[in-house]
């Protein structure tokens, strides 16, 4: 430790050095408890087992997304029908008149 | 480094065994550390297990053994500074804190030394408290790397990830503060040494 007759001497910076110095002797590392690597283990057990079932949900998710991009591709990869929308329309409108003009008919010869 | 590369490196590659041995051997020298940054002997050893924490699932990106202490001092400043930033957030008080550590700290060493030695020491610690309390967290925990914990200008520059230059100067910057307000207190006599014989 430094003496005040020896602190005197030096100049400022020196003494603020010494200072220092003597601080970490004041400060000694504390012992660490009993509980202290049982109670990290136990930690890293708790993170262990969360990073785990984050892991398994994962992988659910990512086989869930996977099934449904395959599903997604199949339904995509059927035929398209191979008449323009036009078509289909005009088809079922010409369809419809047709069952309209039965209809009429029935009630025609039942009156 | 106070165990072995192999050992390190059996570490990185799993094995529980050797990271416990690790951890064996640095926890005193890391709860030092942490205890001397943050002042809060209650708090000391939750913060000191985060770090080992934070080690044992990182230990797998680590390359070479030889940073291997560098690295784990950065982990705990690292873990320093989350813990003052939440203490800061939750506006608490860091001088009393340490006064009351000052307290703690001395009880722990009062069986084996002398009254006046104690008393001494106590007030060492107050004064560079006090000192490194008067500066900003970044100096304050720079300063206590370099000056107190003894880290080299290399180790510091692992830790940081700057320069050793640009280290060389925020030491100095730092340093200069630190000393400005010594002479100060030097001046209103309430160094330790001007009051005592």
């Amino acid at each position: 430790m430094l003496d005040e007759r020896d602190a005197r001497g030096l100049n400022p910076d020196a003494r603020l050095s010494g200072l220092f110095a003597e601080y970490r002797a004041a400060c000694p590392d504390p012992e660490p408890s009993a509980m202290f690597t049982p109670g990290l283990w136990e930690k890293i057990e708790a993170r262990r087992s969360f990073s785990y079932r984050l892991k398994l949900f994962s992988r659910a998710i990512i086989t869930a997304a996977a099934v449904l991009c395959l599903l997604m591709g199949l339904s995509l990869s059927r035929p398209e029908p191979s008449a323009s929308y036009l078509e289909i329309v005009t088809a079922d409108q010409s369809h419809g008149n047709a069952a309209d003009e039965d209809l009429v008919a029935v009630l025609y010869e039942r009156n | 480094m106070l165990v072995d590369s192999e050992l390190i490196k059996r570490a990185c590659q799993g094995d529980d065994a050797a990271f416990n041995q690790v951890v064996v051997a640095y926890r005193k020298r890391i709860l030092g550390i942490i205890a001397r940054l943050i002042g809060r002997p209650e708090d000391v050893e939750d913060v000191g297990q985060g770090v080992f924490l934070r080690l044992y699932f990182s230990m797998g990106q680590l390359h070479a053994p030889e940073v291997f202490e560098a690295w784990m001092y950065r982990l705990t400043v690292n873990a320093a500074y989350d813990y003052l930033r939440r203490r800061k957030r939750h506006g608490e008080l860091r001088m009393s804190d340490l006064s009351e550590q000052q307290v703690m700290l001395a009880d722990a060493v009062a069986g084996a030394k002398r009254e006046d030695e104690l008393q001494r020491r106590k007030r060492v610690r107050e004064l560079v408290d006090t000192l490194l309390n008067s500066v900003s967290e970044q100096d304050r925990i720079l300063l206590t790397l370099k000056e107190i914990e003894g880290l080299s200008l290399k180790e510091l520059e692992m830790v940081y990830g700057v320069k050793e230059n640009a280290l060389k100067v925020r030491l100095f910057r730092a340093r200069q503060r630190v000393l400005k307000v010594y002479q100060e207190m030097e001046e209103r006599s309430a160094v330790p040494g001007a009051t005592e014989g």
